[in-house]
């Protein structure tokens, strides 16, 4: 199991007078499975755009596993274990699935044996269901079979920390399924799962703790069924009709 | 007609196509290597051939640049520039030493050690501008190594001084062979072989993770850092790499080799203009099709020069010769221009593309796994009838 220790202080973005995230600090020491809500434009994007290198914050640090990562590149947050799917998928368009496998797999593991990899990019595409399309470009490749190959690229980094935005949107349900199987599966394996989600049957089914986010700022942290009866969540996001 | 499939299955039980494939390469090397040997021939078409193992150099390693790694620049010839102006200069005046601070004379300077100075130099300057270039895509990395270019062409023909301006410069010849067929035998082998190892380099990168990686930056600078891609030194390196193959490209070339001087006209848009388009003709994507692109459209432009078409029947034409005779001159460019747009509008990877596929055998992988998109809902179905 890999070590996992995310620290996140009063990590804040400003996109002009947009207070997008505000003072968010959470720490994340084991291999939970989190869930991240809060309504649209609630900066549940940006947060990840600031964990994964995308976006640097105006103020505040970010530590994965002891070293301080805001502010650094991409590849480098990848590097140190943190591996994120984007909210509009972003297939490699004019590359083969295998080859959408391969660059996450040979950038992680530069001295790797192709065959190796490949087997192991074999292995992961079957459990997504997708193997059958493993010589086909992506942009072949339907809405929910791009989640699924977002969500296998990931493995083949093997992050000890991995955050999914929107992992069930515009999916089949039948999708969603192999989706949430995903996840038990990586969370089985000892890894950290945060997924972003409008989903609440997904949300609460899977969460093991949940992260409620409204105007940049955290709102409640905490055992989803305690989250679930906070007024200030249900006044923020979930609503009255919620609770029956 | 010719039942292709049935010849195809033949192949693929046969020899298989890889093999085909390279059989083809080795023949057509071994063409290339017993050409000169041909006394039928002249040196001016031995010439021709040299100056088109240059430019299939120029427009492979273009689209490696380009076609692979996604930066569409303006500013190759411009690096092939660098190379040659460098070369012949620190060979030629004490300047560019003395502003060093180093005591060296030029006149101690061997061809050789100029174009490796000219490479060199060529390879820094790629490595600002690639630099340069970090956050600029497409249109906008266009515009400024079109500029960049422009600026370099018009700094060579200002400091006529130094440059020789209009006129151009003169390298220290790399060769010194006073016979003239025995000295166009060598130069034409010496392009050839260059050529060949500046594939063989290509390929090389093309084919190792660096060039999955460029692959990766060209579909989406964004999605292959999150994969753990170092996008910023990938793109600099691949710029420093080409910028020193044309670099050692132009500064060979140049010292007399295939061309006795180098001009700022060669630095102009229209000839960058050209490069893209051998390589867009022949594939974009593909080293060796831009290599073959750039080959045979030199070669083509070369014949087209006059064209002349025998009258049938004995008829003449009104001075009472029996050929007609055009003298193409800028034409053949714009017969040109009818090719490029025909392969942007009906080909875009290439003419040679369909051959280099149907060779690599890719199509028979494409043809075996699902050609019709599958929705989600199809998706579903299937892996729900699996299940039970
Ligand atoms: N690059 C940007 N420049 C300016 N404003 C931005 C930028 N990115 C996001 N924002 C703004 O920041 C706020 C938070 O956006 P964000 O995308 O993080 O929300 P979200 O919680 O992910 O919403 P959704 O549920 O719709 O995905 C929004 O008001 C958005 O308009
Ligand atoms: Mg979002």
């Amino acid at each position: 199991m890999s070590e996992i220790q995310l620290e996140l202080n009063k990590v804040s973005k400003r996109f002009g007078g947009l207070q997008a995230v505000d003072h968010v600090s959470f720490s994340v020491t084991k291999p939970e499975l989190i869930g991240m809500i809060g309504p649209n434009g609630a900066g549940k994007t940006t947060l990840t755009n600031l964990m994964s290198g995308t976006l640097k914050p105006s103020s505040g640090t970010i530590y994965l596993n002891g070293r301080r990562i805001d502010g650094h590149p991409p590849y480098d947050v990848t590097r140190a274990g943190l591996g994120r799917t984007f909210q509009i998928t972003r297939a490699l368009g004019r590359m083969t699935v295998m080859e959408n496998m391969m660059v996450p797999g040979l950038a992680h593991n530069p001295r790797a044996s192709r065959k190796d990899l490949e087997a192991r990019a074999h292995e992961i595409l079957a459990l997504l269901t997708i193997d059958h399309l493993t010589h086909e470009l992506s942009r072949a490749l339907s809405g929910g079979q791009r989640k699924l190959l977002e969500l296998g690229r990931l493995l083949m980094l093997d992050p000890a920390v991995i955050i999914l935005d929107e992992p069930f949107a515009g999916v089949h349900p039948r999708l969603q399924d192999t989706i949430t199987n995903y996840i038990y599966r990586v969370h089985d394996n000892g890894k950290a799962i945060m997924f972003i989600s409008h989903n609440m049957g997904a949300v609460f089914e899977l969460s093991e703790r949940l992260i409620v986010l409204h105007h940049g700022a955290v709102i409640a942290d905490g055992e989803p069924g305690a989250v679930r009866n906070d007024p200030a969540v249900i006044d923020a996001y979930l609503g009255h009709d919620e609770e029956n | 007609m010719i039942d292709f499939r049935r010849f195809e299955a033949a192949i693929d039980n046969g020899i298989g196509r890889r093999k085909l494939g390279y059989l083809v390469i080795a023949l057509i090397i071994a063409f290339f290597l017993w050409f000169p040997n041909d006394t039928s021939q002249s040196n001016y078409a031995k010439t021709v051939f040299i100056s088109g193992f240059f430019y299939a150099i120029m427009s492979s390693s273009w689209a490696l640049l380009a076609g692979i790694a996604g930066q569409f620049s303006f500013g190759h010839m411009a690096f092939m520039g660098i190379g040659a102006y460098v070369a012949g200069l620190i060979a030629r005046d004490g300047f560019i030493f003395a502003m060093l601070g180093v005591n060296i004379s030029p006149e101690s300077i061997s061809a050789v050690g100029a174009i490796i100075i000219g490479t060199v130099a060529a390879g820094a300057v790629g490595l600002v501008i690639g630099w340069l270039l970090l956050r600029l895509r497409e249109a906008y990395l266009a515009l400024f190594t079109i500029a960049f270019s422009e600026l370099f062409r018009i700094m060579m023909l200002t400091e006529y001084d130094y440059t020789g301006g209009s006129n151009g410069l003169s390298l220290r010849p790399l060769l010194q062979i006073a016979d003239v067929d025995a000295a166009r035998q060598v130069e034409y082998y010496l392009m050839f072989g260059l050529l060949i190892v500046c594939l063989l380099a290509l390929y090389w990168v093309a084919n190792s993770p660096i060039g999955l990686f460029l692959r990766a930056m060209r579909e989406d600078e964004d999605a292959a850092s999150a994969l753990g891609v170092n996008v910023v030194r990938y793109k600099i390196l691949v710029f420093v790499f080409t910028s020193m193959i044309v670099g050692f490209a132009g500064a060979v070339f140049y010292s007399d080799v295939g061309s006795e001087r180098i001009i700022p006209e060669q630095l102009e848009i229209l000839q960058m203009s050209l490069i893209i388009a051998y390589a867009v003709i022949g594939g974009m994507e593909s080293l060796i099709g831009a290599a073959a692109g750039a080959f045979i459209s030199r070669y083509l432009l070369e014949a087209m020069r006059q064209v002349v078409i025998s009258l049938p029947f004995g008829l003449t034409t009104a001075d009472g010769s029996d050929a007609f005779v055009w003298d193409t001159g800028y034409w053949r460019f714009a017969l040109f221009g009818v090719v490029m747009v025909f392969t942007l509008r009906y080909m875009r990877n290439g003419l040679l593309y369909p051959i280099i596929t149907w060779f690599s055998g890719r199509d028979i992988a494409m043809k075996e796994t699902v050609s019709k998109r599958e929705s989600d809902d199809e998706h579903a179905a299937r892996i729900e009838a699996d299940d039970e």
